[in-house]
This record gives structure tokens, C-alpha cells and sequence, in this order.
């Protein structure tokens, strides 16, 4: 019963397809009023632009706005000062396991040129901030993992690239992978992907700039 | 190699004009990294603005300017799913232009990704609990 | 009944197999052979020396060389009927069984040699061509003896060939019960089932049908495996004939993680392995502890575990408006702390459950101090008349659960081991087995799975026995090693404290009256909780009757569901419960704050004969639950008289302080001072009242849900059901 209402679904959509080719192929004038049907919005960008600007206010730099006495207000800033030398300077680890490191490479190569944010691959744990884990986690790479991880300095933060980093992905069930490397590292940023893009990928570094510039060191030392 | 120079100079000059002097051309360098030059062709319904020049190679002769309002705090997710089409060639009619995106009733807004706020997505168990409360009530 | 005389007639020269490696010092031990009576033989070109009537197998493991076996086990009587254990004798034409054959003079065994390698392919060859190739999905995969043997003693190809022809065997399934699921195509007729049915549970249901390939191993008719030990065979069957029903396809026992611990169903203190992936208990099996529980332990320890899943209590609740409602820690501990300002002396008091670790224990002893009160009591009153729990003699099991078997007589007042404490029935079962026990019952008769002289129920007989006018006098006057076991049900009759006199008068005239070896103890009680004698260690002196008359302002119910505890008696006192169950003792209380079970946290238990053990936490509380000395803890910094422990170790400290003993884990501290014990006995005075002595636990069905978790247990509940219909 479910399963004939389902096909029916399907076979109603594909027909839908060439229905509409033929829309566009055979009267234009037609597909003129429905293009005015249809229509999202229209150019005329100063008739939008005020309606739309009042929606959204306008957002400052830094997270950190409502301190409470000017010595908070210098540390916010001091916040401010040590978050933009670090996000904009993140060196990640090369650390590519299966596929994904493939796709890491490409976030590196010109076309998504990740250095123009800063970001160089490092060879050295001791020398970077981020470790990219691009792949699956076999249990034998496990170990050297952890300990590559320990060896970086802080702050250091995670990046877990692809199925299989993020929760074992397509070899969740084999026996000799680890399921996600979050059981053995904490990961900051996740990116969804088999395996992701190099576009992704670099979002996601970019997620994490956005999460390393809402950490508020100094003020969270000075209220301890 | 003039032409080509003087092209670019006068490319330059008028990228200048567009992005509203040389202040103002230095703040957009300072949120873009970079000053272009292009037509505006359509804006969205957060405010973000669509370019095209096509006397740049492909992949550099579309590009969005987000919402100044935002300032520095812009991210991808930012572009609806129309525009997204456009920007990254799937189609080249602009939104308003191009029939096969229907507009129903039933479609929920876009949203940015969330991620880092406190609208941002928990994932939650959907396996039976493996304990049973007591209820003091049966 | 042939068999019951059959074993009985048997003679077994030592049961404590694999505990005495060293030959010389087990003779003297036991007083058996002296030294020089050895015998030496030679297994694989090594030199043993070895008592006479040890067989080829027993030597073999003394000598550190295993024979492959199937159905001979260390503690069930020899059959020799699977051939497994077949070894070549140098000079003898047909390889012999080592697990029945005792050795001789000069023999060369040669457990390793081209004949016997042979025999042990032909025999696995044999057991296989009716052995179903269903490993993938037998539960007993990765701990089944066939599989280990056949991969390391058989054959590495088939001959089996015949699968269209003939085919294999096929046995139809026996259902023997809601806990053991049984597949007896898989069979192997090892007959350890058999044996373990008729020699340590005493219940002779099982038994064979039929001869050669139509022999079968089951209960003759349709029947219920009507035993309260019947899991065990679950542990010996060698193949996947018999497996657990509630285990059945859960887990593989490679996956699993395994902790040891300490059953708290009962006073025994059964070693447990509790079985655990992913969070959740999945199965539990004994841990050998030649002390306590041999290798056994009962079904309520090993198959109540799906109770700790059901009617837990995960959050803490306040009761508002007459409903109990669920609230953040913070508002339950701050609504409890308010009660405890301004308290006078003896306004607050607490009750141990069933189930308290010492840890809890000693927390609340000192919280209750800090508030200038005693009134602290266990679930199951102890009478606080004459020694009280001044003295350890008077409340504990003194002759050790393991000498048990050697007492050639015991006497039972009004306690049915059988239901109370399993473990301590299989070990007179034993004595009565193998050394001649008698044992005389006085309370309802019950089946205790071997004979008794029954003397009656009336508590008078205590009195006839101490005078010498009953004929059991006599009997217990010609032991050599006399045990008197005193149910603790019994104590907490009003008439407990004269009962508890009277059986101490009694032993000390049996005492007078025979020659007992130093070392033995006459006296003992044989306890049903767990806490019991840890309360009672760490002086948990008051009774109810105590806390009713002082009416506290507020009574914390340390997982106390007795029904005894009765709302009505503490009409104006805030109930605090905490513990882990939803039960009686939640849902009279005003606050609840949950704990966590005995999987669930590291606590210290004593169990009934004073050893001290400890439990280790397999997986976390679930929700919001914690460990209780923590939730003590808290309590105690809101209330504003913080108790200086932090961690566990500093608790232990602390219970270091008072008894030092509880933290000796696995070690029992002798017990003395009887000749006191008993003059102070003797000024105690009273009458007994006229009830007969009555037994709570009198049949199977009332044996199973005894507290909160084998209550909220789904599988207990269907034993209980499964029980009912069979009678």
C-alpha cells in the first residue's frame, strides 16, 4: 500500500521533467508570465536595499561587547588582539589518511588557495595549531594520531574531514577501524563530506577561525 | 601591451568609482580582499548583492558582496539556495529569471548555517532508552 | 534415589582441586598419606610425585600439562563417557581416559605422542559428525570448549561427506524454563548438566533417554528446571546446549568488557564477573573464589540484571501537592538541607537497605553525628540486647562459609539456606554428600534438596535442646565439629533478642559437652542482606522501635523498602529516600535523590561470614544518578557541615578509622571473645513468645524477588510465573 502510493510519487515527478522542457521550448509568451509569476524578486536594488538593511543590524568585530568595567573592556580587546593573530595565521598538520587527503590537496593547490587566509601546512606537530584529520582511522594509525596530537602545542584545535574521520564512516562496522576520531581527540569543527570538497573544507576551516575568535582568554583568566 | 595596460588602468580607475572612492575602496579591500569591478545583477532578501563581470575568466566573473551590515562576520551559507545556483554555474539564468524554481508556499526560508550560536543544530538520539525511569504515578 | 546412594557411597578423596599445588602440603593438610607414600610417575618424560589415587588428569595438571576434557569437571564426580581426555601409557596397547584412570607406579603417560593425538582426532571426529555447524549463530561462539578443542586437537579436514544422505542428527529442543534456552541438537552428551542437577543443585530431573545415536539428555517429561542454582549449567556445558535465554543472541563475548565484583542479592557475597558493552549490563557469570562460592552462583545474582534497566530512578524528585515531581539536584539537596538547620539531639535518623555499600554507610553515620544523633538502624532489625554489635561474634557467620562442608553436624534454626543464601546450601549439600553431614531443621518444613531430621517449629525446642531432653541433643553431643546456623530473619521477632540468647546458651552447652577443635565455631548466623553485617560493623546500633519513639524530623531511607518501614509511624518526619530503585521506600518518601546500584559505583560490602569485598563500577548511574557517599557529601556542604572527604580514598580512610577490618578486601578477620559473648547471653532474660518460627522464603517462586532490582526484574518475574504454573 505505502510502497504503490511511493511509486506513484516518483512516476508523477519524472513526468513532471519533460513537462516542463516543453513549457519553455514551445511558448515564449507563456514562459514570460510565468517567469513574472514566479519571479523571487525583481532588480531594483534601491526600492530592497533599505527594507533589507533595516532587518539586520550592524555587526561588530568582535564577539565580545557587553564588559561590565574598562579594565574588561582593554581585556575584550586584548581577546580581540590574540584571536586575529590566531585565526588568521592557522597552520594545520598534515595528517591524510584515505581519499580525503586528496581533497585536502586541492584546498592547498591555487584554485581554493587556502593561504591567502593564513593557513600553511606544516610537516611538524610542534609548528602548527590545527590538526586536519583528512580520513578513515584504522585502529592501527590510531595511536600515532593521539600522539601527534599530543605533541602539538596549544592552543591546538581538531578538524575532523569526511565520514570517516567524523564517525567511521562507510567502514564504521569493519573491525579494524576506529569510529570517528573524536573517541580518541577532541575535534573542534566537523565537515561533512565523502569526501568533502576542497570548498568544504576550507569552510570549514573558516568555521573554525569564527570559533577561535570567539575564545575569550584573558577575560575568562581575570574572572577566575 | 598598451592597450592591454591601459585597459587594466582604466579598469582599475572605474573599480575605484564603483566601490565609492579611495577610503572607501580601502575598507572593501580590507573585507574583500579585493576590488572589483562588475554589474550588479540581482540582490537577495538578506541584502547581499550579485556581480558579474564577464571579462574575467570563469570562476572570477561571479561573486557576491555580502550585507555590509555584516561586516567582517560573512560566511557562505549566507547566499540563498537561487543564488547559489548562480554563483556556482549550475544555471546561468538568474533566479527571477528561471522557471524551474517555483515558489511554494510550503518552502521554509534559508537559514545560515547556525554552528557556534545558540540556534546551532543538536543532534539527539533516536534509539529506544536503555533505561527504564520509574514513574511514581502508575 | 539409586544415584543420591550411588554418590553417597562414593568416595572422593579431594574436592579442592587447583587449590593445592603444591602435593606435599594438601596431604597435610588433610591428614591423608604422609610424605613418604607417594607415588611417581612420568607425564611427557616429567617427574611427578603424587598420592595415590590421584588420576592420570589430576597429576597431569599438578605437572602443568592440560589434558583436553569434555566431561570432566573439578567438582562434579568422574563419568569418563566423552574419551576426550584418552592418553597413551607407555606399555599399554589402548590409550586410557586420564580422567578416571588413577595412576600406577612407574607409569610414562605421554599425553602428546602419535596415539593419543590420534584417538583425541577420532573422538572429535566423532563428536562432530553430529555437532551442527552453527557456530555463526550459537551463542556459545568464542567461549565454547568444542570449538577451542577442535581447533587445537582436531582434524583440520572433514571426512564428513554425507550431508545428503543420511544427514546429521537432530534432537528436538527442550524447553526446561524462562533462563535456560536450550538447542540439545548441539549436545554432546558430556552429562556435566546431569551431574551438576543431581550432586550440587540435589534436584534429580535430568537424566539420559535412549542408547548410542538415539541417546538424549533431558528431563524425561515436559518440566521446569525447578532450581534456584539452575544457571550454573548454563557456565558448564561445554558447547552451546545450553545458553542463556535472556543473553540469547545480545552479545559476543569477545565484545564485551568484564569487571569484577561482588554480588549483593544476598548476605553470601558471591564473586561475580559482570559482563558490559556499550553501558549496559549484559550479562553476569561467577568468578571462582574457592572461600565463598566455588564456581557457582544463584540465579537471582545471575539473571536479575535486566532489573537495574527497569524502575530506576534517574532524577531527583520532591514530592509537591502529594506528587512526586522530577527537580534539578541543586532544589532537591537545598529542600533536604533546610530540614537539617536547627536540629536537636536524636531528630534525625537513617535506615539501611538491603544494598548499602559501606562507603554510603559510614557517610551517613557521620552526617548524623555532625547532627548529634544515633539513630541509625539496618532494614532487617538486630536485636540490641546483651552484646549487641559489640562484639563481631555475635552477628557474624564465625565458622567461615567455606568449612561449612566439613561440619559433620548442623543444626538449622528457622533459616531456609536453600532461599536465603544458595551458595551456603550447595556447601552443606556437599558436607552432606561427601562427609557424612546430618542436619537437624527447626522452623516450616521445607525441601532443602537433601534429608534433615526435622525437630519442629516451636522456638520451645531451642530450650529442650540446650537441656538435653530432645534426641537431637545427642547427635550434636557425639559431633566432632558441631554447627549451629541461626536464621537473622529470626532477630528481628520480638522475641529475637531471647531467641539470639537462648541459641548462644545452646551452643555454649554443645560446646561443654563435646571436644571441639580450637579453631571451629559453633555459632553462626546466617544473614539475607548485604549490608547487614557492614551496618552492623560500622555500629549501626539502634532499632525502629528506637527511631519510632524519638520521632525524628527527618529519616533517611538509605534504599530501605522494607514494608516495615511504615509511613504512618513517621506521620510528621520528611522522608529522604536515596538509592536506586523506584520501590516501596520511594514512594512514601518526600525527596528522592537517586543513587546508583550495585553495578554502578565501587563500595566496600561484608558479607555474612565478615569478609569484606568490594565492588567495582562497571558502567555510569544512569541520568542524573550518582554514587551515594557523593550525594552525602553534597548534602553536607549545603547543609553547611561539610564532611571532609572528597575522594574515595579519603572515605576509606575514614571507614579505616572506625573498622579497620572493611578495608582488609577478600581477608576475614577471626572471630573471638565467645566465652564473653556467652556470659553475657546468659543475662538476658525474657520468654519466647508463642508464634511458631516461620521462614519468609519457603518456596521457589518466593525465592526469586527478594529486593528493588529483582523486583523491577522482567526475568525474575517470569520464573516467579513459570514456578506458579508447575505447581
Amino acid at each position: 500500500m505505502l510502497r504503490s502510493l511511493w511509486n506513484h510519487n516518483i512516476q508523477h515527478g519524472l513526468k513532471l521533467i519533460p513537462h516542463n522542457t516543453v513549457i519553455i521550448k514551445s511558448c515564449q509568451n507563456l514562459l514570460l508570465e510565468h517567469i513574472k509569476l514566479l519571479a523571487t524578486k525583481s532588480i531594483t536594488p534601491e526600492s530592497t536595499e533599505k527594507s533589507v538593511q533595516k532587518k539586520i543590524p550592524k555587526q561588530p568585530f568582535s564577539p565580545f561587547q557587553n564588559t561590565s568595567s574598562n579594565f574588561e573592556y582593554a581585556l575584550a580587546r586584548l581577546d580581540d588582539l590574540i584571536s586575529w593573530g590566531r585565526s588568521t595565521s592557522m597552520w594545520p598538520i598534515t595528517f591524510g589518511l584515505a581519499c580525503c587527503a586528496v581533497e585536502m590537496m586541492h584546498m592547498a593547490a591555487p584554485r581554493y588557495d587556502m593561504d591567502r587566509y593564513g593557513v600553511v601546512f606544516r610537516a611538524a606537530p610542534k609548528q602548527t595549531d590545527v590538526l586536519i584529520v583528512a580520513g578513515t582511522v584504522t585502529n592501527k594509525m590510531a595511536p600515532p594520531l593521539r600522539r601527534t596530537y599530543d605533541q602539538m602545542l596549544d592552543p591546538k584545535f581538531v578538524i575532523s574531514m569526511g565520514s570517516c574521520a567524523n564517525g567511521g564512516g562507510y567502514y564504521h562496522y569493519s573491525y579494524s577501524v576506529l569510529r570517528g576520531c573524536d573517541r580518541i581527540i577532541p575535534v573542534d569543527i566537523y565537515v561533512p563530506g565523502c569526501p568533502p570538497t576542497a570548498e568544504a573544507l576550507l569552510y570549514g576551516v573558516l568555521q573554525l577561525q569564527k570559533k577561535v575568535r570567539r575564545m575569550k582568554l584573558a577575560l575568562i583568566w581575570y574572572r577566575q | 601591451m598598451e592597450r592591454i595596460l591601459g585597459h587594466t588602468i582604466s579598469d582599475f580607475i572605474k573599480a575605484i568609482k564603483q566601490n565609492g572612492g579611495i577610503i572607501n575602496s580601502i575598507k572593501v579591500l580590507h573585507r574583500m580582499d579585493a576590488i572589483k569591478l562588475g554589474k550588479l545583477v540581482g540582490q537577495d532578501e538578506f541584502g547581499n548583492k550579485y556581480y558579474e563581470n564577464n571579462n574575467n575568466f570563469v570562476c572570477r566573473n561571479r561573486w557576491v558582496v555580502y550585507n555590509e551590515q555584516l561586516s567582517l562576520n560573512y560566511d557562505a551559507s549566507q547566499v540563498p539556495p537561487e543564488w547559489h545556483g548562480w554563483l556556482h554555474y549550475k544555471t546561468d539564468l538568474l533566479p527571477h529569471q528561471d522557471p524551474s524554481r517555483k515558489k511554494y508556499k510550503w518552502m521554509i526560508k534559508h537559514t545560515p548555517n547556525y554552528s557556534g550560536t545558540e540556534l546551532s543544530y543538536v543532534p539527539y538520539s533516536t534509539v529506544k532508552p536503555k533505561i527504564e525511569p520509574w514513574n511514581p504515578k502508575k | 534415589m539409586i544415584r543420591y546412594l550411588m554418590i553417597r557411597g562414593k568416595t572422593i578423596t579431594s574436592y579442592r582441586h587447583g587449590t593445592s599445588i603444591n602435593v606435599s602440603s594438601s596431604s597435610k593438610q588433610h591428614g591423608v598419606e604422609p610424605k613418604t607414600n607417594l607415588i611417581e610417575l612420568f607425564i611427557d618424560e616429567k617427574a611427578i610425585q603424587v598420592p595415590p589415587g590421584t588420576t592420570i588428569l589430576k597429576a597431569a595438571s599438578l605437572a602443568g600439562i592440560e589434558i583436553p576434557r569434555f566431561c570432566y569437571h573439578e567438582r562434579l564426580a568422574v563419568a569418563g563417557n566423552c574419551r576426550m581426555c584418552l592418553v597413551e601409557i607407555e606399555k599399554q596397547v589402548k590409550p586410557v581416559a586420564a580422567c578416571a584412570m588413577p595412576v600406577m607406579k612407574g607409569w610414562r603417560v605421554k599425553t602428546n605422542s602419535n596415539l593419543t593425538q590420534k584417538a583425541r582426532e577420532g573422538v572429535m571426529e566423532f563428536l562432530l559428525v553430529n555437532h551442527p555447524l552453527d557456530c555463526p549463530i550459537c551463542d556459545q561462539g568464542g567461549e565454547c570448549d568444542l570449538q577451542d578443542q577442535s581447533m587445537a586437537f582436531g582434524n583440520d579436514r572433514s571426512r564428513f561427506v554425507d550431508i545428503d544422505y543420511s544427514g546429521k542428527r537432530a534432537v528436538e529442543d527442550k524447553d526446561i524454563g524462562p533462563l535456560i534456552k536450550t538447542a540439545m541438537t548441539r549436545c554432546i552428551h558430556c552429562t556435566r548438566c546431569i551431574r551438576f542437577a543431581s550432586e550440587i543443585a540435589g534436584i534429580d530431573d535430568f537424566g539420559t533417554t535412549g542408547r548410542g545415536n538415539e541417546m538424549q539428555v533431558g528431563m524425561y517429561v515436559k518440566k521446569l528446571f525447578m532450581s534456584e542454582v539452575s544457571g550454573n549449567i548454563i557456565d558448564l556445558c561445554p558447547v552451546g546446549a545450553l545458553t542463556s535465554k535472556p543473553y540469547a543472541f545480545v552479545a559476543r563475548p569477545w565484545e564485551n568488557y568484564r569487571t569484577d565484583s561482588i554480588d549483593v542479592h544476598d548476605a553470601v557475597g558471591s564473586n561475580i564477573v559482570i559482563s558490559h558493552r556499550t553501558g549496559e549490563v549484559l550479562r553476569i557469570l561467577p568468578r571462582v573464589n574457592e572461600e565463598i562460592n566455588e564456581e557457582w552462583i544463584s540465579d537471582k545474582a545471575r539473571f536479575s540484571y535486566d532489573g537495574l534497566k527497569r524502575q530506576r530512578i534517574i532524577t531527583p524528585m520532591i514530592k509537591l501537592n502529594g506528587e512526586l515531581q522530577n527537580v534539578d539536584w541543586k532544589s532537591a539537596l537545598v529542600s533536604v538541607a533546610n530540614i537539617l538547620q536547627d536540629l536537636s539531639t536524636n531528630k534525625c535518623a537513617a535506615i539501611a537497605g538491603k544494598q548499602a555499600d559501606a562507603e554510603s554507610l559510614v557517610m551517613m553515620k557521620d552526617l548524623l553525628n555532625k547532627f548529634d544523633s544515633e539513630l541509625l538502624t539496618t532494614e532487617q532489625p538486630f536485636p540490641q540486647k546483651g552484646a549487641g554489635v559489640d562484639l563481631r561474634s555475635n552477628y557474624l557467620l564465625n565458622n567461615k562459609i567455606s568449612s561449612i562442608d566439613e561440619a559433620d553436624v548442623v543444626l538449622l534454626i528457622g533459616t531456609n539456606p536453600r532461599y536465603e543464601a544458595p551458595i551456603v546450601n550447595i556447601r552443606i549439600r556437599k558436607g552432606y554428600l561427601h562427609h557424612e553431614q546430618k542436619i537437624g531443621f527447626i522452623g516450616p518444613p521445607v525441601n532443602l534438596t537433601y534429608e534433615y531430621k526435622y525437630l519442629g517449629q516451636s522456638v520451645e525446642l531451642i530450650s529442650q535442646l540446650k537441656l538435653g531432653t530432645n534426641s537431637f541433643r545427642a547427635i550434636l553431643n557425639n559431633a566432632k565439629k558441631p554447627m549451629v546456623i541461626l536464621g537473622s530473619e529470626q532477630l528481628s521477632r520480638p522475641d529475637g533478642a531471647k531467641i539470639l540468647a537462648e541459641v548462644q546458651s545452646l551452643c555454649k552447652a554443645i560446646n561443654n559437652s563435646t571436644k571441639v577443635p580450637k579453631y571451629w565455631k559453633i555459632m553462626n548466623i546466617l544473614h539475607t542482606n548485604a549490608s547487614q553485617v557492614t551496618a552492623l560493623d560500622l555500629g549501626y546500633s539502634s532499632s525502629l522501635d528506637d527511631l519510632k519513639k524519638n520521632k525524628p524530623k527527618i529519616l533517611f531511607l538509605l534504599g530501605a523498602d522494607d514494608p516495615c518501614i511504615k509511613k504512618e509511624d513517621f506521620s510528621k518526619t520528611f522522608i529522604v529516600y536515596m538509592g536506586s530503585h523506584g520501590d516501596y521506600g520511594a514512594s512514601i518518601a518526600d525527596v528522592i535523590l537517586p543513587g546508583a546500584a550495585y553495578t554502578e559505583k565501587c563500595g566496600s560490602f561484608v558479607n555474612m561470614e565478615g569478609r569484606s569485598q568490594q565492588t567495582n563500577a562497571a558502567i555510569t548511574p544512569p541520568g542524573m544518578a550518582r554514587p551515594d557517599w557523593k550525594i552525602i557529601r553534597a548534602l553536607s556542604e549545603i547543609a553547611g557541615i561539610s564532611l571532609p572527604y572528597d575522594n574515595l580514598n579519603e572515605v576509606r580512610n575514614r571507614i579505616a578509622e572506625i573498622a579497620p577490618h572493611l578495608l582488609k578486601y577478600g581477608d576475614i578477620e577471626p572471630t573471638n571473645y565467645f566465652s564473653q559473648l556467652f556470659e553475657i547471653s546468659e543475662t538476658i532474660h525474657g520468654t519466647f513468645s508463642d508464634n511458631p518460627i516461620d521462614i519468609k522464603q519457603k518456596t521457589l517462586d518466593q525465592y526469586f524477588m527478594t529486593d528493588a532490582i529483582s523486583r523491577a526484574s522482567v526475568i525474575m518475574a517470569k520464573c516467579v510465573q513459570a514456578v506458579v504454573k508447575q505447581h
